[in-house]
């Protein structure tokens, strides 16, 4: 048996006994071909589309009057815009690492949660990529930092980091699109294949780009998988990292850190495994996939995300030592005040779910409970945005010169920009669950042969 | 025609809800029938009489003149060339080159006096406000008002034509009203006719006031001024029986006391007393003695930020200690003993005035009794100061006969003796005394006449109101606080129907000379009888010789028998009246840029708040923004607290001038109306006042929020003692001495290298640079609500600090513009180069390529930039676009901006130099800021030019940057504050 944690682990195998390649593959794309379009499915997607519709309505806004619609002003220039964006692209990031990382390092187990993981990747890279074109004063020349050859001989400013996070964040979009779709197209053509319906073939047909299952296919597939991945592994730490830089390139006390990159890939894993537990759980439930998500994949996505929380919080005491060990005045205030200053709520909401309840991972009947992982992965999703809102606002709401110190209050576009980008997330990955093949069936498919083959032959079942 | 009703009455109301809904052709079509309608003519004959004839004779014209008021809404997009042939001038105008400023000399006059200005014009408009270097009140400096001035003048709330009964009508029918009046004067000498006015010092207005009240015997001329002076008047009046006026010699003060006097915001003299005053307080100077400031006073004031010792004592304790210094200082005073407990500060200031005999001042302030004044004159006799530091001469103001107050127009009017009321550019209607209720008074008098530059809450009650010229559109003349007279000139011909105050008393009078030109060309005929003379007074901004002559005067014996001080020991709870720091007494209500300017110790904009002080908040458990309500007798008023450190403990402090209920769009319903509570028994101090909490909230909107430095050295300040014993401590706490190193590297030397240099030491605070640079730079007004967010747009802010106990703190201000780093964290971080280093040291920013990141603000260790968060300019109103600074970029929402040091004089500058193929001399380019500082506390310049002024100050040992140790490497560095406190007294 594959992926075995501990030998005596009394947790079920990563696919459920007794499934055949025929199970796998209707299991999976029953849900995308016959399932009716449930009451709870078009409650959720009602609700999406409606806060949607208040984000579309609010970018309508945002572009008539400007910025000003925000809480912004000098100090605090950037707020919930930036504070989303981080918190969406960060999301993005655990999805690609499950896909990517496990794929390289040949974890079976992440099989049955990478197709909606890529999804929930690109949907949230997706979401986040809007924020920062939008928090533009104006936002219709963000093309401006793209390096075009125009008549004036203008050039944008390399050593901004602004300008590279640009880069990242295209270059991330495009990697995990393609990299997402690449990785659906057996699947496609599967649900092509056993479409009931000349429209439904039709619309898979195109999709599928004329996938016919071909050992030649399979072979460049396999390939370009294969090197998707060895691009996506490490744009998921040079994207964050750059993130990270667009903060602790400037001086602003509570910023200007070397500790911020790998803080925020960390920080970004650390949501990314919330999101993925927090959309698995329900959606194991309402489409009876436990044969398939099964307990093995919560509790294996319950310990990544407990470690990936135990590295944030160490970067939480590495930042308040640092500042005090710099014996800098601004830092230390700058320390003070996110603790016991106007936002220390904030602070301690922070470490309320980024700290202290994770800890209650360390307990396997804790990790065991599908509520209390549902629960604790919601609180580190809330967790993550306060941390990014303390990180922009109380940085810059007093730094240093005490006559400009400010405060923040958002107003209810601010709180609408960030309802609507759940919405719109929730939106497209609504659509997809209905629309997609949420598990990748080829890879169950493999999945299958491989405990046949280790069933029919034990002798070659791995350490 | 549905709006005409069956019967063929026409429907006013009807026809203006109908024409607001039509559009386009049809609303042509629509008025046109409207107009036509029998009912129509019927309605406007009985409506508006005098159209009716109009409308006979030419209906176009009459779509022009009444289309307004039917449907103004429909009209506005309706303006067309004119219809007579226009030809392009073909002999310029001499001395016009097109597209180049022009600078005339002028007379900007503020509650009667003078002060000296050089108005620049930009074809034919005028766009900014520069001090008259010749000028005695001015010296090159203006204070914020002056700056305002030309906001005032494209205001287009502004009164635009004459109203009669609040329907437009003309001059020439006011010609015709008044004809008829003029007849009645006549006959019975003028019984009736009264006129009003504010403080009056000049010589043109005078001699027609005289020929009128010649003319007509019987009638009377009050004076009123909210904010005035009668005090030192009536002070001057006991203490040598005649009225003076006093002139302080500050350059030769060594120890000035200031007793609720602040003598730096006086509005006659207070740019030319702040240069003289911290004329004598550079240590590097060649005298190198520095005056020492005493300050008593109830409420801070920028006098009182700037003293050495400073005392916050009641109102009323104000009176003894002053009693108590006399007589310490020999004078024959009764003094009761036990009042105050400050006998170590009595006794080591009466020290340091006996020391310093003959070269100290004792000032004492507006808002005191007369007999503290003749107590001031005394003290000023006693030490030998008369003829020295300060001078006496004829008053400057006309005053009024006897019976010539508004008190005793007040009783008049009640009587019914006021048949025709003439208020000339004064609002009693607002600002008089609540107890007078002179708006019900005025109900009583048949013909009100006001003439005012806004049909405000007077103008509304009149029957005729008159438009007045702005200051920048008439002749007129004023003296200066010295006498001295300067001549007013229009820079533009009146943008509306305004006449000047001469123009409209020269018709009550009936004179043969109409024209304002005239009228004041003939005052100065005999003085300047050939036109060259009248020319160099022009241009020269000031007639010569006309300062009045010094007075010896004799102190009566009996100059302090009027003595009383408060009987009470101590006042329960005093509530002070001030004039507001910014819109003045509420004739500035309606000015945009005053308005947002912060309050200078407050930070406040758009709205007064009482001031207390921190230990009766605490008493009554109240914080910022709390609602009270005060009560004043029967009187009450709610509004706003502020918790006010250096207030005295008993003293609350109410500004006047907000509350205004017809200032226009940008003044009406601001703030709280103090003169609500205002009673004319207690102009200034309304001895018991009490307050109750009401539990409500009220949201000000300040630009501050914290004043305290946190221990941080931005703003670095020393005694004289410090500085003698290590000139350089200001960077004694550096933490990394001298510049420190970089990666980066230099810039290579531009042809010039520009910084600047802002002397602490010689700032008091008064702001007026950052209206300077609002009006040279385009700067938009945001409004209140988005100061309250926190998105002023101010370039060079003036910051506040407060040090040491909030009973007593020293009142420090620090102007920040931009720093222009060398090593600047903005120009690092923006992602589309639109914020870049220029060859000459300047961080330009480039509003066409800037996306509005905003990362550079964020990374602005000064948090000097101004981000435009919505569209702040307003482009919908033509007048405003009239004022702009063509020079300037009008930056629109989503793009940063920043101080530039006014980067198009330097341009400017460069272009002159490259036409005469020579550099750019040191002083050729001054910074709007630099140019309007009263004190020149701000230097600018090439700073690679070691003779250059601002090299020079920067070689001071007293030069020190701000957060050095980010080795940001600015440009703009400051000069170490230095203070001359007593070693006799306690240094708190």
């Amino acid at each position: 048996m594959a992926s075995v944690l501990h030998p005596d682990d009394t947790l079920p195998p990563v696919l459920a006994p007794g499934e055949t390649y025929a199970s796998v593959t209707e299991a999976v794309s029953a849900i995308t071909l016959q399932r009716r379009f449930g009451k709870s499915w078009l409650a959720g997607f009602s609700v999406a589309v409606l806060l949607t519709l208040l984000l579309t309505f609010g970018i309508g806004w945002l572009l008539a009057f400007g910025v000003g619609i925000w809480g912004l002003n000098i100090p605090i220039a950037w707020g919930f815009a930036i504070t989303n964006y981080v918190w969406w692209i960060a999301i993005g990031m655990g999805g690609t690492f499950i896909s990517a990382a496990l794929y390289l390092a040949r974890k079976d187990w992440r099989t049955s949660l990478n197709r909606y993981a890529e999804a929930m990747t690109v949907f949230a890279v997706s979401v986040s990529g809007i924020f920062p074109v939008l928090h533009l004063g104006r936002p219709w020349f963000f093309y401006w930092l793209f390096p075009y050859p125009d008549v004036m001989n203008l050039w944008p400013q390399w050593r901004s980091s602004l300008e590279w996070d640009f880069f990242a964040i295209l270059a991330y979009l495009m990697v995990s699109i393609l990299y997402w779709y690449v990785g659906m197209l057996p699947d496609l053509a599967t649900l092509r294949d056993q479409a009931q319906t000349l429209a439904r073939a039709r619309f898979y047909g195109f999709f599928a780009l004329g996938w016919r299952g071909e050992a030649r296919h399979w072979r460049r597939f396999e390939t370009l998988s294969l090197l998707l991945a060895g691009l996506a592994v490490p744009l998921v730490f040079s994207v964050h990292s750059m993130v990270a830089l667009d903060f602790s390139e400037g001086l602003v006390p509570g910023w200007h850190s070397t500790i911020f990159p790998p803080f925020f890939v960390a920080g970004a894993l650390f949501s990314g495994f919330a999101m993925v537990l927090a959309l698995g759980i329900p959606m194991r439930k309402w489409f009876h996939l436990e044969a398939y998500i099964t307990e093995r994949h919560l509790v294996n996505m319950a310990k990544m995300m407990l470690a990936a929380g135990l590295v944030v919080d160490y970067s939480y005491l590495a930042e308040i030592f640092n500042a005090f060990y710099s014996m800098d005045r601004y830092e230390i205030a700058t320390t003070m005040n996110r603790i016991f200053g106007a936002y220390a709520w904030v602070f301690w909401g922070t470490i309320l779910f980024n700290v202290l309840q994770i800890q209650l991972l360390w307990i396997p009947r804790v990790r065991a409970n599908r509520a209390a992982l549902l629960v604790i992965s919601l609180g580190v999703l809330v967790g993550m945005w306060l941390e990014r809102f303390m990180l922009i606002v109380t940085s810059l709401y007093r730094d240093f010169v005490p006559s400009s110190w400010g405060m923040f209050y958002p107003t209810f576009w601010d709180i609408a920009f960030l309802v609507g980008s759940v919405g719109l997330f929730f939106v497209l990955y609504l659509l997809f669950v209905r629309l997609g093949p949420v598990m990748s069936m080829f890879e169950l498919r493999k999945l299958v042969r491989k405990r046949t083959a280790e069933s029919s032959n034990p002798e070659a079942k791995p350490a | 025609m549905p709006s005409v009703n069956p019967a063929g009455a026409f429907d006013p109301e009807a026809a203006r809800a109908r024409l607001a809904e039509a559009r386009g052709p049809i609303f042509w079509r629509s008025l046109e029938e409207l107009i036509d309608s029998e009912g129509f003519h019927r309605w406007l004959s009985e409506h508006h009489p005098r159209l009716a004839e109009t409308f006979d004779i030419d209906r176009r014209g009459f779509l022009k003149f009444l289309g307004a008021s039917v449907a103004l809404a429909g009209l506005s997009g309706c303006g067309r060339p004119p219809q007579r042939q226009i030809v392009p001038y073909v002999h310029a105008p001499v001395g016009q080159v097109d597209g180049l400023p022009r600078f005339f000399a002028s007379t900007l006059i503020r509650e009667g006096y003078a002060q000296g200005v050089l108005v620049e014009s930009r074809m034919g408009r005028p766009t900014k406000i520069e001090g008259n270097p010749q000028h005695p009140a001015s010296l090159g400096a203006t204070d914020i008002f002056a700056q305002a001035a030309v906001l005032q003048l494209w205001d287009p709330d502004r009164s635009q034509g004459v109203l009669y009964r609040g329907d437009a009508a003309s001059w020439d029918d006011f010609a015709a009203a008044l004809a008829e009046s003029n007849a009645r004067f006549d006959r019975d000498g003028g019984a009736g006719l009264r006129l009003l006015t504010g403080a009056i010092t000049s010589p043109t207005l005078s001699a027609q006031l005289d020929a009128l009240l010649r003319k007509y015997p019987q009638a009377h001329w009050h004076v009123h001024q909210a904010a005035g002076n009668d005090n030192a008047a009536s002070g001057t009046k006991l203490a040598f029986g005649m009225p003076l006026s006093t002139r302080l010699n500050l350059n030769r003060a060594q120890v000035i006391v200031a007793l609720d006097a602040d003598f730096l915001s006086d509005p006659a003299a207070g740019v030319r007393y702040a240069r003289d005053f911290v004329g004598r307080r550079s240590p590097e100077s060649a005298s190198a003695t520095m005056n020492r400031l005493y300050v008593v006073e109830s409420t801070p004031s920028l006098t009182g930020a700037a003293a050495d010792h400073r005392l916050p004592l009641e109102s009323g304790q104000i009176e003894h200690f002053t009693l108590q210094l006399a007589k310490r200082l020999g004078l024959a005073v009764d003094v009761r003993d036990g009042v105050l407990q400050q006998t170590q500060w009595l006794d080591a200031l009466a020290a340091d005035l006996q020391g310093n005999r003959g070269v100290s001042l004792i000032v004492v302030g507006a808002t005191q009794p007369p007999w503290m004044h003749a107590l001031g004159h005394a003290l000023n006799f006693a030490l030998g100061n008369v003829g020295v530091t300060i001078d006496y001469s004829e008053p400057v103001e006309k005053l009024p006969g006897d019976n010539g107050t508004l008190t005793d127009l007040t009783t008049a009017m009640g009587a019914g003796l006021v048949d025709t009321l003439l208020v000339l550019d004064a609002n009693p209607a607002y600002d008089a005394p609540v107890d007078l209720q002179f708006a019900a008074a005025l109900k009583q008098v048949p013909h009100l006449l006001h003439l005012g530059l806004y049909c405000d809450e007077t103008g509304a009650m009149a029957e005729w109101h008159l438009p007045l010229a702005h200051q920048l559109e008439a002749w007129s003349d004023a003296r200066a606080y010295d006498g001295s007279v300067s001549i007013s000139q229009p820079l533009i011909a009146p943008l509306y129907e305004g006449r000047s105050t001469h123009e409209v008393l020269a018709a009550l009078l009936g004179d043969e000379v109409s024209e304002g030109h005239a009228l004041v060309r003939r005052q100065w005929q005999q003085q300047l009888p050939d036109d060259a003379a009248w020319d160099t007074a022009l241009q020269t901004g000031v007639i010569a010789d006309t300062a009045l002559a010094v007075r010896t005067v004799a102190l009566r014996a009996d100059a302090l028998v009027h003595t009383a001080p408060n009987a009470a020991e101590m006042n329960p709870l005093e509530l002070l009246f001030r004039p507001d720091p910014t819109i003045g007494d509420g004739r500035w209500a309606n000015n945009g840029w005053l308005q947002e300017l912060p309050k200078p110790l407050t930070q406040l904009t758009w709205d007064n708040a009482v001031l207390i002080s921190p230990l009766l908040a605490a008493q009554h458990q109240l914080v910022n923004g709390d609602l009270i309500e005060l009560r004043v007798g029967q009187r009450t008023l709610q509004v706003p607290v502020w918790l006010m450190p250096g207030q005295a403990p008993r003293s609350l402090t109410l500004h006047l001038g907000y509350g205004r209920r017809r200032a226009g769009h940008v003044g009406d319903g601001q703030g709280f109306d103090a003169y609500a509570l205002r009673s004319a028994s207690a102009l200034w101090t309304a001895p018991d006042v009490q307050l109750r909490k009401t539990g409500q909230r009220y949201e000000l909107a300040g630009t501050q929020q914290h004043f305290n430095m946190e221990g941080r050295d931005l703003l670095r300040v020393g005694t004289l003692a410090d500085y003698r014993h290590d000139p350089h401590f200001a960077t004694a706490s550096d933490r990394y001495p001298g510049t420190p190193p970089s990666l980066y590297p230099e810039y290579p030397p531009g042809e010039y290298a520009w910084g600047m240099s802002i002397d602490l030491n010689a700032c008091i605070g008064c702001k007026a640079c950052t209206i300077a640079c609002q009006a040279e730079n385009n700067i938009p007004v945001v409004g209140k609500d988005q100061v309250r967010r926190g998105r002023e747009m101010h370039w060079i802010r003036v910051d506040r600090y407060y040090e040491g106990q909030a009973e007593n703190p020293r009142i420090h201000a620090q102007p920040v513009p931009c720093m222009m780093c060398e090593h600047a964290p903005c120009e690092l971080v923006c992602p589309v180069d639109a914020t870049v280093h220029d060859s000459e040291g300047l961080n330009v920013q480039v509003y066409n390529r800037c996306v509005g990141t905003r990362f550079c603000s964020n990374n602005c260790p000064y948090k000097v930039r101004r981000f435009n968060f919505l569209q702040y300019v307003d482009d919908s109103i033509e007048t405003l676009k009239a004022q702009r600074n063509p020079e300037v970029t009008v930056r629109r929402r989503g793009v940063m901006e920043k101080c530039t040091y006014c980067i198009q004089r330097i341009e400017t500058a460069h272009i002159e130099a490259d036409k005469a193929s020579s550099r750019i001399q040191d002083g050729e380019v001054l910074t709007a800021c630099q140019a309007v500082c009263p004190t020149q506390a701000i230097r600018f310049g090439d700073i690679a030019d070691a003779r250059s002024e601002v090299a020079q100050a920067k070689a001071s040992p007293r030069n020190y940057v701000m957060l050095s140790e980010l080795n940001t490497r600015p440009r703009t560095s400051y000069l170490a504050r230095l203070r001359n406190p007593n070693p006799a007294l306690p240094d708190i």
